[in-house]
């Protein structure tokens, strides 16, 4: 009879150790941990929430009625696959509010290094994409004042 | 009456049972394999993948730019969701990979063009791994593989012990200096959830790049991988990336 003592003691910290494990997790594991996996479900909630910058090119019908200039002249252009924000940069918050803070446009000094990042001549480049030589290419001239950059070919 | 003894009763039922266990068990391996080797996409909707058209690529940088305006990557040249190599394939053999700023700002001339045998551009980004080993070396679970096919890092939860930046093979990871965290492409996993295109999808001029819901069968991406021969990047290595390359050369890497 005195020998059950052996096990009770045993069987007595196997409770106090499991229990304090429970506890301990129950405390630290974040509630949604483990309800789709072993992570945190909530982080993709969090995830799928956070905020755009680029209202991306199915937008551009909207940048078009308040821009039909530029809009109407790149739909039918060699750049009418690229989208406004490419050249613009991020316009999401601009679309939305237009009186924001004022959209880039490439300067007139930048924007022949700005359209040379696409078309410079470089071996590296498919073959099958337009490319002038910049020192070749009218390189006094600022490309914008020939090519309208919305409607490029001449 | 022979009585049956308990041993012969337990012999008995012990073959029997082992019999029709061997029977079974080779509908059921049958069917693991069929479930293993089957997609994913074949049983969730959606389920997101990533395609890039290698021949396309002018190496403008946009998509990298625009990545780090779209999911606040830091501006230093050391920090990338999104960048674009340039390999240079020598005559003699040689091969020079470089990206200055991620390709951001152009690239410089190559030192002897005429030596060339071929140069490419190749972005790169996360692989979307359906066996990643970011996800399965993270201690915590902040890293892991969404329902529908994203590999995702919880920022809240991440403890930036780095071991999945280790053990990512195509290095698309890095440590977010101000938020000290693992970072990763997300594939704009807010932008996908909203029904738009990753920012590098939407910016880039060419189509080079693509996104898109691999159980649609129409889908761009759909479409891409069944009417070109692609390939993915370092596929010995057992990740099964979603992320595949038309055009890819072997010097890729
Ligand atoms: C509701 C009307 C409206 C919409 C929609 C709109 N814009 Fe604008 N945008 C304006 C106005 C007004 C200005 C002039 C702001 C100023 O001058 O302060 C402007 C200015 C700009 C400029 C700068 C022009 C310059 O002269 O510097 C660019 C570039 C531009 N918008 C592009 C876009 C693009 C791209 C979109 C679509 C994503 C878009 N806009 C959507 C009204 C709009
Ligand atoms: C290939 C790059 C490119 C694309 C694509 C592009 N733009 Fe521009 N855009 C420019 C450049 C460069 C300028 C500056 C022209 C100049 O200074 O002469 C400009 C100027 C503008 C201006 C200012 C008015 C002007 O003509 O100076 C507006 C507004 C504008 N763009 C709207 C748009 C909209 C809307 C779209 C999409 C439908 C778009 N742009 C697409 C390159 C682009
Ligand atoms: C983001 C990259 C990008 C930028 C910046 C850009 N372009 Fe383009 N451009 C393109 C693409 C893509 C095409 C279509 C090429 C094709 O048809 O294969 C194109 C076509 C053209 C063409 C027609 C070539 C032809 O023979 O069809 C001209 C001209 C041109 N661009 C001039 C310009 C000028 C001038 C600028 C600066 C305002 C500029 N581009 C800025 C990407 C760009
Ligand atoms: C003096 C006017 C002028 C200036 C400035 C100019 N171009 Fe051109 N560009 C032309 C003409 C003319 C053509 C030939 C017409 C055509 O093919 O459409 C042309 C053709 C092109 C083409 C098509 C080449 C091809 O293979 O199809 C591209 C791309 C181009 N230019 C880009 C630029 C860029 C970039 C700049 C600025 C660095 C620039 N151009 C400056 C007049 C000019």
């Amino acid at each position: 009879m005195k020998d059950i003592r052996h096990l009770t003691h045993v069987l007595a910290a196997f409770v106090l150790v499991t229990g304090a494990f429970l506890v301990i997790r129950s405390l630290v594991k974040p509630h949604s941990y483990g309800e789709l996996g072993r992570y945190r479900a909530d982080a993709v909630d969090e995830i799928k929430a956070l905020p755009f910058r680029y209202a991306g090119k199915a937008a551009q019908p909207r940048c078009g009625a308040c821009h039909k200039e530029q809009f109407q002249a790149k739909k039918g252009s060699s750049h009418r696959n690229i989208g406004c924000e490419t050249c613009h940069g991020a316009l999401a918050a601009h679309a939305e509010k237009p009186a924001g803070p004022k959209p880039r446009k490439p300067a007139e000094s930048e924007v022949v290094a700005f359209c040379l990042r696409c078309h410079a001549k470089d071996p590296s480049k498919p073959p099958r994409f337009p490319t002038v030589d910049p020192r070749g290419h009218n390189p006094d001239t600022p490309c914008a004042s020939c090519h309208p950059p919305h409607a490029p070919k001449l | 009456m022979r009585t049956l003894s308990r041993r012969l009763f337990l012999k008995v039922s012990a073959s029997a049972a082992a019999t029709l266990a061997l029977s079974k068990l080779s509908t059921a391996l049958a069917w693991a394999e069929g479930f293993y080797r089957e997609p994913p996409w074949k049983r969730k909707k959606p389920y997101w993948g990533f395609g890039v058209d290698i021949e396309k690529c002018i190496g403008c940088g946009r998509c990298a730019d625009a990545c780090k305006t779209e999911n606040d990557v830091p501006r230093e040249p050391f920090f990338f969701r999104t960048w674009v190599e340039r390999y240079a394939v020598y005559k003699d053999g040689q091969v020079d990979v470089d990206s200055p700023n991620g390709g951001i700002d152009g690239y410089p001339a190559l030192q002897d063009p005429s030596a060339l045998a071929k140069s490419f551009f190749v972005p790169k980004l996360c692989n979307g791994c359906e066996n990643s080993p970011c996800v399965q070396v993270c201690p915590v679970g902040a890293t892991f593989k969404t329902e529908d096919g994203v590999v995702l890092v919880d920022k809240e939860y991440c403890i930036g012990c780095r071991y999945c930046i280790q053990a990512c093979p195509y290095g698309t990871r890095y440590f977010h200096p101000v938020l000290k965290v693992a970072d990763k492409c997300s594939m704009c996993y807010h932008r996908l959830k909203r029904g738009l295109d990753t920012a590098c999808v939407e910016v880039c001029p060419t189509g080079a790049r693509l996104c898109g819901d691999l159980s649609d069968p129409g889908s761009g991406i759909s479409k891409f991988r069944e009417n070109n021969k692609v390939q993915a990047l370092k596929v010995h290595m057992g990740t099964e990336p979603k992320l595949v390359y038309k055009g890819m050369d072997k010097e890729v890497r």
